[in-house]
Order: structure tokens, then sequence, then C-alpha cells
């Protein structure tokens, strides 16, 4: 009885009704959607404009200000609008600029083997140093503030994907296909346009957008641990570091609602790289 | 029978019970009102902000330990030290006498002194450590031409020339052993003089004091303290759990309340403020590293307008809680040379006024105002991490752009700032109970040399008056020194906005003898009155 009842009301959900590719487009469209709209939102955001208010200062989260204030009475939805806009602003830069290290290296050490050993080499020095720290070391040699974080964020992604595009790049080289191109005298150059590329662009576009979430939590935490951005700046790990000086005082919303915020556009990250790898790889949509 | 046994138990608590209050009571009546150590009382404290944080180089004076702004020091002594009103009073000395022509300084030292090694305290301890404290310019000894001991209870201090201020460096450095003094361990290993002595030093977390048996002077209440390394946010919260006895926090925590705890609130010569650059960029740098000079502060108008259109009042109440005293010739109310002021506060209009007068005018329309093809915009730099010049910093910028000054706070890190301190004004804190200090914030011999004068400020109206304070006697120079802001409040080298208060939970088990605090300087001083401390009954 249960379970025909579940299957009537399924029927007549439209969502229900959609095929997979149809759902995943929709999931796909919702989330560039909405952090679209982040962006957008924060690029109109003028961070001068986050002016102090102290008639309203530690306000608990009200209709006025959906995420409460803090102690210099800015309100906290703004600043944190602003500092996700940053995020994803960093995450976005750093992951292109990821990818396109990854994918000049990987077809770089697919040229001799010699230069494949630098390349896998170059690949374990960065793995071997931890994340963090270089990426504080590279943003203060940059002179700090958001480029330095940025170029820090970008210079330490790329790895990762070096790693797959390298394998995958090593695998198709060895299939019939190139072998016969090769034997026909056709350049390497031609080989990795027509060959090589299709076969890994899935890669490249799923592994971008899958260092974005990386790229995003690596931006919080350094400017977590108060490098990069002064202390006034809004960005996600400042105000979440701000926040932790008045917990003891009861003002949890400084908190919450940001680092549920910066959860939540992670999640939206993955959700969208997840479902952009089922349409382009339809194999994987059956794991 | 068990009945009997819980009964047993009662009688037996309650015999100890009665014992103990009574013993206590003993103790009282031999103990009086002097000061006599309480066996077995404990304090802890945090007050990291106010001389009781960690010391980078340990508890060696000779590193800087308690030498800035003549704290107490706690594990040594010092030849002189300061009353509550800031007055110069013996410590270690017994006498001390200044020449009529100011150039030589005779102390006579006490000879009951024992160092916390049995050792006896001598003039050439003090010789030792004024030379090294000279060598390794802890303070400024410039002045200082020779120190020599006379023989074991006298040492005569010679000068370079006439300093008035000078008695007060004899307030500012703890004496430490010749014999046995090794800069290598003395920092972990200290032996002094003073009230208490180190007995243990967990690195980053705390340090543990206790009673110095052969201190000579009033003994201290407290058997141990002990000091816990902690920023405010961390103070806050041990003192909510009752981790700590007394608490310094942050003036933002004021309003809060602990149980079982009260809120001290003590005035002091710390005075908030910032400077402007006076001379345009010169393409120099200086020592630091800093370039000197900034084209738009350099302009009477825009410093006299922000002087004039500057709301102290509304900093004060935003940026500390308003928990403090507003000043505009930035000598804390409670120094010997402080004088009446009267405060006028946030004149926009007159300030927009002295602007146009001053040629600037906001040519495209951006709220901004241009001048000659500058646009009156600068950076003013703040300390990252400190709370209350970050919302000073905040505060000075939005009432700027109200007058049409675009100013840019940028939180930085010590070495930032010192990278662009002769440039960029910076949110300055300072507050000294030596006179010293203002020249060096005001006289041109300073001007930017390490973080004295970072504006460059040179009037010789103002070194004339600094030159007659030195050489007069100290008292008489009080009232030059007070001239000295006068002189040079049309320049506005300097905006000071006011002195912050230090705030502190304290225990209700704590009498923190607040009448005999001393004047608390920059840093405040918390060891100041260690020794009035006690336990409430």
């Amino acid at each position: 009885m249960a379970d025909k009842s579940k299957d009537v009301s399924s029927i007549y959900s439209p969502i229900a009704k959609m095929n997979l590719r149809t759902k995943t487009l929709l999931t796909i469209g919702l989330t560039v959607f909405i952090l679209v709209a982040v962006v957008i939102t924060s690029l109109f955001i003028n961070s001068a404009d986050i002016t102090t208010n102290f008639n309203a200062m530690n306000q608990a989260p009200s209709f006025e200000h959906l995420f409460g204030t803090d102690w210099m009475g800015r309100d906290m939805f703004t600043r944190t609008m602003k500092g996700l806009g940053l995020s994803v602003q960093i995450g976005a830069g750093a992951s292109i600029l990821s990818s396109v290290i990854a994918i000049i290296l990987a077809f770089v050490g697919s040229i001799n083997s010699k230069l494949d050993s630098f390349i896998a080499w170059l690949v374990d020095l960065f793995l071997s140093v931890p994340h963090i720290l270089l990426i504080i070391l590279i943003s203060i040699g940059l002179g700090g503030g958001a480029f330095g974080v940025t170029m820090g964020v970008a210079l330490t992604h790329w790895t990762s994907l070096t790693r797959i595009l390298r394998a995958e790049i090593k695998q198709i080289n060895t299939s019939e296909f190139v072998k016969l191109s090769q034997r026909f005298g056709k350049s390497k150059i031609w080989i990795a346009k027509k060959h090589i590329l299709p076969l890994v662009i899935t890669q490249i576009i799923v592994g971008t957008i899958l260092i974005f979430p990386h790229a995003i939590m690596h931006e919080a935490s350094v400017t977590f641990l108060g490098f990069g951005l002064s202390p006034h700046e809004p960005a996600i790990g400042i105000i979440l570091s701000e926040s932790m000086k008045y917990l003891a005082t009861g003002n949890w919303w400084l908190a919450l609602f940001p680092g549920l915020a910066l959860l939540i556009i992670v999640l939206l990250f993955d959700i969208a790289g997840e479902n952009i790898k089922k349409l382009l790889d339809p194999t994987s949509a059956n794991e | 029978m068990n009945k009997k046994i819980m009964f047993m138990l009662a009688v037996i608590i309650a015999i100890f019970l009665v014992m103990g209050s009574a013993s206590a009571g003993i103790f009282d009546f031999l103990g009086g009102d002097s000061n006599t150590v309480e066996p077995g009382s404990e304090l802890t404290i945090a007050a990291s902000p106010t001389h009781g944080g960690e010391p980078e180089a340990g508890f060696d004076p000779l590193t800087g330990w308690a030498t800035e702004n003549g704290a107490e020091p706690l594990i040594q002594s010092r030849i002189l030290k300061k009353d509550t009103e800031g007055k110069l009073i013996n410590d270690l000395a017994s006498d001390y006498k200044v020449s009529d022509d100011l150039k030589t300084v005779d102390v006579t030292l006490r000879d009951d002194v024992k160092f916390t090694d049995n050792t006896t305290l001598t003039a050439k301890d003090i010789e030792f450590t004024y030379n090294k404290a000279k060598e390794n310019a802890v303070i400024d000894l410039s002045s200082m031409k020779e120190v020599k001991a006379t023989d074991d209870t006298h040492v005569q201090f010679t000068l370079e020339k006439p300093d008035s201020t000078f008695v007060h460096k004899l307030a500012q450095i703890g004496i430490v052993p010749a014999d046995s003094y090794n800069n290598e361990t003395y920092g972990t290993n200290p032996i002094g003089s003073g009230p208490y002595k180190l007995v243990q030093w967990d690195k980053g977390q705390q340090a543990i004091f206790e009673v110095n048996e052969n201190y000579y002077g009033d003994m201290p209440h407290y058997e141990k303290i002990t000091d816990l390394f902690m920023d405010s946010d961390a103070a806050f919260r041990a003192g909510k759990a009752g981790e700590a006895d007394v608490i310094e926090i942050d003036p933002q925590y004021a309003n809060e309340t602990i149980e079982g705890m009260h809120t001290v609130i003590y005035p002091s010569v710390d005075m908030r403020g910032f400077y402007l650059p006076v001379t345009p960029e010169t393409g120099e740098t200086s020592e630091m590293g800093s370039p000197i000079g900034n084209n738009v502060t350099s302009d009477i108008a825009i410093r006299q307008a922000l002087s004039v259109g500057i709301n102290r009042q509304e900093i004060l109440d935003n940026a500390f809680n308003g928990l403090g005293n507003l000043s505009v010739s930035g000598i804390g109310a409670e120094l010997p040379w402080a004088q009446d002021e009267t405060i006028e506060n946030g004149d926009l209009d007159k300030a927009k006024e002295i602007l146009a007068d001053g040629g600037w005018k906001d040519i495209d329309n951006d709220g901004i105002l241009e001048k000659d093809g500058k646009t009156a915009s600068f950076i003013m730099s703040y300390r990252a991490g400190n709370l209350p010049s970050e919302a000073m910093a905040l505060q000075i910028s939005e009432q700027a752009k109200e007058m049409g000054i675009n100013i840019t706070p940028s939180g930085k890190s010590t070495d930032q700032m010192m990278a662009s301190i002769n440039t960029d004004p910076m949110i300055w804190a300072y507050g000294s109970t030596d006179p010293y200090s203002i020249y060096c914030m005001y006289d041109s011999e300073m001007a930017h040399v390490a973080f004295n004068n970072p504006g460059s400020y040179n009037n010789s109206a103002v070194d004339d008056m600094i030159n007659k304070a030195m050489s007069e006697d100290l008292e008489s120079s009080y009232d030059s020194w007070s001239q000295v802001p006068k002189l040079a409040e049309d320049d506005v080298p300097w905006i000071w906005v006011g002195s912050i208060d230090y705030v502190f939970f304290v225990s209700d088990d704590v009498d923190f003898s607040e009448d005999t605090h001393t004047i608390y300087p920059h840093g405040g001083d918390v060891w100041g009155n260690v020794c009035d401390w006690k336990p409430v009954k």
C-alpha cells in the first residue's frame, strides 16, 4: 500500500517525469545561476559602502539585518556576500590559471620522456610541501593583497589535474589510432589537436570546476590566518576569524551564517562539477 | 552503623572548619594591616596588553623586559619608581641629587638590598646595567656620557648635555647582577631584587612568580602569581570559566558581565591619534626603508581641515566604547605637565571652508576633492589585529569622506608599517610619564629616526622650546613641555583623539587596591601596585 501511494505521487511530480539528462541539466542550471547571482550581487557592493554604524552593533539577525551585525555595526549579510563574491572570483582566477598550467605541463610532458620525468618531479615537489604553506609563501612573496592570494592559490592547485592529464595522455599515446597517425607522418601537434584534446577535454572542464571548491577553501583559510587582506576588508576567512573573538560574548550569528554560506557555495560547485561530469562523460553516470 | 560514620565525619569536618577559620583569624591579628605574605594565597592573572604579556626575549631588562615607558619589572627593581601621581620616588636609591648644570646625577643606594641569589646589590651592578642598556639601546640613553660607581653605595651619572628628563631614565630599567649576568641564560632564569621571582615559565602559555623572601620593600600579600599569556578574547573566556582572578580586556568587552567579577576601569595617559607627514615626497628613504613625505598631507589645508573636522567624541564612543578622555594636545590629563583644554568637536563646515580656501575643489564630482591634479586621497595604516585601532581607522576614514578627503584604511603587520611609516599616516598610540617623549615626537632632530617624529615635523620655535625644557630643572621644565604641542598646533603634525581607559575584570575575592595604581602609560603598568593586592576575607 505504502509503495503504491509513493508511486502515484511520483508519477505526478514534474521532477520525476524528467529523464536523467533533463534533471542533470536543471541541476547544473540552478547551481550556476546561484553562483553567478552571488558574484553579480557582490560586484554591486562597494567595500567602501559597508560603513560602520555603532548604534546598531552586535545585533542578532532580524529582517533588517538578515545575518545580524558585527562589533562595528556593519551589516553581516552585505559583508558575507561581498566576501563570497571575492572567494568565487579568486576561485575562478585560480582554477582557470591552474588548468592552463596543467594543460601546458601535461602536453609538454608528452613530447619526450626526459621532460615527462621532469614534470612528474615538479608535481611531486609541489605535492610534498603542504598547500597552505606554499600559498602563504607565494602570496607574501608577491606582495600580499587579493592579487597575492589569487596567485598563491592558482600556483598551487595545478598538480592533481596535471597528474590526471598526464596519465590520460600517456594512455592515448599508446593507442592504435595514434600509432597509425604517427606512421602516416602526422606531426605531434596534429595528433595533440585531433586525437588527444577531444578525448581529454572532459577531464579538463570537470577538473577546472572541481578545483573551485579547493581554491575557495584555501582562500578562506589563508585569509582566516590573517595573510593577504586587511582585517577590515570583507573576505570569508577574515569574517570567520573575527567572529571567533565574539563567540564568548554569545554572538553566534557572526560565525554561523558566513560559515554556512561558505559551505553552501563549496557544495554548489561540487554538485555542478559532478553533474557536468555526468553530462560530458555519460559512462560515469552509471557509477 | 552508616549513620554513625556519617555523623563522625561531619563532626570531624566541622572541627577542621572551626580551626581553620580561627587560625586565619590569628594570622589576621598577627599581620594586622601591614604587608605580610599570606601563606598559600594564589592569584591568576591574564593581562597581556598591560605589560603582563610574554616578553619575547625573556624577563631580561637588557633585552627590553618592562623598559617601555617605565613599567614595574616585578622581578627586578629600579633606582627610582613612580608614585600614584607620577612623581619619582626612591626604590633602590635612598637619595639622589641633580647638579645645578643638569649634567651630573648622584645617586646614593640603600645598602640592604639582596638579589634572589643572596648576593648584595651594589653600585657596580647599576654601572653594569646602565652601560649594557646603552650598548643594547633598550632605552634611549644617548644623553648619558658615563656611569660610574664611586663606592658600593654611590653612583654618578655624567651627561653629554643638560637633560632635565634624565632622572626619569632611572625609573626605566630593572637592575641585573653584574657578576652573574649572562645574556644567554638570564632571560629564562632571571636574578633580580624585585618583590617576586620567576619560578616557572611555560613558553607561550604562562609564567609563575613566587614571593622573593629577600625583598627589601613592603612585602606583597600574594605568595604566588600565575600570569597567563592570553589575547583579550581568550582572557575573557578564562575569566568567564573562572580560570583567572584578574583579566584585562579590550574596551569592546567592557559592557559584558562575568559572575563573581567586577569591572575596574583605570584612566591612562595612553593617547590615541595619528600623524600627518608635513613634507611632500622627497624621494629619499629613511633608515627604516620608508619613503619620506606625502604629497597630500603636506598640504596644510588638509591637515588643518582634518584637525578641525574630526569628531573626537564619536571616535572615542565608537572605537573605545566611550572609555577614555578626549584631548587635543595629546598630553594625558594625569601628567604633571598637562593643562586644561577645551575640546572643539567635529566642525565640518569649518573644515570644508579651510579646504576651499586652500584651493581644494571637487572638479570631477566624485565627492573627493582635487587640487593641481592631485586627489585628496591617502592611506592610513593601522596595526592588523588591534581591534580599537581598526575601528578608529575606519571611523576617521568615514568622517574624512564627509569633508571630501578619501582615506583608505590599511591593516598592516609591524614590518609592513615600518616600510611606509614616513609616508602613510598611521594610527598612533603613545603615552609616557617621561616628557622626553615630547622631544621624540616633535623635535626636528628626531625627524624620521626609527619610530620618532614619523611625520618629519620641523619647526624651530618648537625645537627652541624643547631645548629650553631640557635645560631647566625638572619641576619648572614641565611648564615648557606643556607649551610644545601648543606651538605646533597650527602646523598640525599630530592629530590627537584622546587617551584610552584600561578595563579589568577582577574577581570579587581579590582586593585590587584600585586607589594605589600608578599612572598607566602606553601599555599600562599592571604590576605597578602588585604589593598592595590582597585576598578579600
